[in-house]
């Protein structure tokens, strides 16, 4: 395990433009960093992954801003071809810690809406980021928390004024650097009555540590996606808090397809009546790739609803886990909480975990949850290949139905038939040696 | 020999158990046979042997499609050349629409993608010789689909693709006498000179509405007998068991 020692977050981090405030919070981030322990297999939450978590290489040294900017033509083709034919309300770009591109509706400027860096927001708005950064996802939170809250050079701010409502989405886009330890952050708030949907993308290579930081005010609503489909030799470790007042509504999806090891922490606190989270989940571990989920629904207030919706495909030596607890304070009556994991598995190489907990402290309350493991069904694999499917195009097809339900939920069309190609890749990709003949 | 499916002394065991012990079987283009035979006969085996179905293992013997050894073939290969079966237990699989999975299906086995509206006309007359609704073509496959209409389905999908070969493994069960009829005008409609099919059957009842060429008999892995359209009826009327004391007792 890296040493706290190697890794070097003053130096660094002192170069950064940003106010003494913000200096402060980071200072003491840190010094929790040092003091807190590396999660290991004993902790529940890491069980299976506190192996993977010790092939990061922490000592990558850490991406910072060289002030690096792009005009629109010069961006990179994949988020070029990202956004062909996409209508959008704002566009971010970041090349490693770069703010590199930024663009947002003149319109919506006027009317008072954000769409920046949070490293700017912080500089130019510190009353808008003060008042909500760190509260969602707190360096207390343990170890990598403290880390993510001690060294973000970069990330988006999105700022919903009240009343505002935007039906086009905002995209934010993360290119990361191979060979960099890069440590990103987002925060979103929707004031009162405000709707947005906001997608986040993360490509590229290297090692990628994200915490987002979602608030939404009564009666907002927002649509929200983070997708990971970053180079096999990277990594991944996300954390999500969204914070859900009274009468709002959170459709949320995380997309693991990419990085060596990736793990996404997603959680949502329902705080009060009306609070309705609905979190979506797809991944697809192959080659020897692991993907770790970790959700939780925490209701603290009564009468709000949440749904967690998670699955995942796993083949060659691919390891899918879910983990997922619903939390129901003494007050939260009236609750409707939801859970459900369905794995699939292609072949007998690859590996899924599926842990789905409640922890239940209201009696009138309507819980279920529900997991699920199962190979690809040879029967239906057959039943394809009587009609002339080759193995890898019944595979395909049986992979795209068994996340039809999900990917089907998401309101964001271009995004789903973008996820539905890059899985489909994933599938007709050659096996790896060790798998064929099985 | 080209221009038929053959079948030569064909053994093939499921779970270390011996079902085909010995098949010899020759459906021409052009024809229509019925196998039929009592309960554990193998006549499913035989169906699912030829399609390809790898829970079965091929001990002895050979499958020839129009002169061809597709005894070793993946099913799809099988599927390309021209065969089709239609399963008695049709799989469901939510999440993929009727519709699309015959446009991918068309697609697989030509490699292009047919033609919208040639690929729509022929959607819609196969379902109106079923006297079906379209409303199941954005139904996901057999997904809730009563045993009836999992057949009709069956039937629509030999329709669309049209085979020259075609294995219809007791389509006739469970149907009511709309469904039954419906499925028998099907058949006859795809019934020609480029088309061949092994109808699978206890019963004389299909066979009422489509008039076989040949009947084949199947007792315990075997054809015992073969003969015109006259032996179904006449096991229709005596039963099995005569048909099984001649076969012993020879």
């Amino acid at each position: 395990m890296m040493t706290v020692s190697a890794l070097d977050l003053e130096t660094p981090l002192s170069a950064l433009d940003e106010p003494a405030w913000l200096k402060e919070e980071r200072e003491a981030a840190r010094a929790l960093f040092a003091r807190l322990p590396w999660p290991t297999a004993k902790d529940e939450s890491w069980r299976y992954a506190a192996g993977r978590l010790k092939s990061v290489p922490f000592d990558w040294p850490l991406a910072l801003p060289r002030g690096k900017t792009l005009q629109k033509e010069e961006l990179p083709e994949a988020v070029r071809e990202r956004l062909k034919g996409a209508e959008y309300a704002g566009l971010l770009v970041f090349l490693g810690a770069d703010l590199a591109y930024a663009e947002l509706d003149g319109d919506l400027k006027e009317k008072g809406v954000l769409f920046t860096g949070l490293l700017e927001a912080a500089r130019r708005h510190p009353e808008r980021v003060r008042e909500s950064l760190y509260r969602a996802v707190p360096a207390k939170d343990g170890k990598l928390p403290a880390l993510m809250a001690a060294a973000w050079t970069h990330g988006a701010f999105l700022y919903l004024p009240k009343g505002l409502e935007e039906p086009r989405p905002f995209f934010a886009f993360f290119l990361h650097e191979e060979g960099t330890l890069s440590v990103g952050r987002t925060l979103a708030v929707l004031e009162e009555g405000a709707r947005a949907s906001y997608v986040e993308e993360h490509l590229g290579e290297g090692a990628h540590l994200a915490a987002s930081e979602l608030f939404l005010r009564p009666a907002a609503h927002l649509v929200h996606a983070h997708v990971q489909t970053q180079g096999e030799k990277s990594y991944h470790l996300y954390r999500q808090r969204a914070l859900l007042e009274k009468d709002t509504g959170l459709r949320d999806l995380t997309v693991n397809l990419g990085a060596d090891f990736a793990r996404a922490e997603v959680g949502s606190e329902l705080l009060g009546p009306g609070a309705d989270s609905e979190m979506l989940g797809v991944y697809f571990a192959a080659g020897r790739q692991h993907h770790d989920h970790d959700t939780l629904q925490h209701h603290k207030s009564p009468q709000a609803r949440s749904d967690v919706y998670y699955k995942g495909v796993a083949k060659d030596e691919g390891t899918i886990v879910y983990q997922g607890l619903i939390r129901l304070e003494p007050g939260a009556q009236k609750t409707d909480a939801y859970q459900t994991n369905r794995n699939l598995l292609l072949n007998r190489g690859a590996r899924a975990e599926s842990v789905p907990k409640l922890e239940i402290a209201a009696n009138d309350v309507r819980c279920s949850h529900g997991s699920s493991i199962a190979p690809i069904d040879e029967e239906e694999l057959f039943y394809l290949r009587t009609r002339g499917f080759s193995k890898e195009s019944a595979e395909n097809l049986l992979v795209a139905a068994f996340l039809e339900d999900v990917l089907g939920r998401i309101p964001l069309k271009d995004l789903a038939d973008h996820l539905a190609r890059v899985i489909e890749e994933k599938v007709f990709r050659e096996p790896l040696l060790a798998e064929k003949g099985r | 020999m080209a221009n038929r499916l053959e079948i030569q002394d064909l053994w093939a065991s499921h779970e270390g158990k011996m079902i085909l012990k010995g098949v010899n079987l020759v459906l021409p283009l052009g024809e229509v046979h019925a196998l039929m035979g009592p309960n554990g006969a193998g006549k499913s085996t035989l169906g699912k042997v030829i399609a390809g179905d790898p829970n079965y293992q091929v001990e002895k013997g050979r499958i020839l499609l129009d002169g061809e050894d597709i005894t070793d073939l993946p099913p799809e290969e099988r599927a390309k050349r021209g065969l089709f079966i239609a399963f008695q237990y049709p799989v469901e699989i939510p999440g993929v629409q009727v519709a699309n999975f015959l446009r991918l299906a068309l697609k697989e086995r030509t490699g292009e993608e047919p033609p919208i509206h040639e690929f729509y006309q022929r959607l819609k007359e196969a379902i109106e010789l079923l006297d079906w609704d379209e409303e199941v073509l954005s139904r996901y496959l057999n997904e809730g689909f009563s045993g009836g209409e999992k057949k009709k389905n069956e039937v629509l999908q030999l329709l669309v693709l049209k085979p020259r070969y075609a294995i219809l493994d007791e389509t006739d069960s469970g149907l009511d006498i709309d469904a039954l009829k419906a499925v028998a005008r099907a058949v006859n409609a795809l019934r020609g000179p480029e088309f061949a099919a092994l109808l699978i059957t206890h019963y004389q009842r299909l066979l009422n509405y489509i008039e076989p060429d040949r009947v084949h008999v199947m007792m315990d892995g075997r054809i015992v007998r073969s003969g015109g359209p006259e032996l179904a009826k006449e096991l229709e009327k005596r039963g099995y068991d005569w048909l099984r004391a001649e076969v012993s007792g020879a």
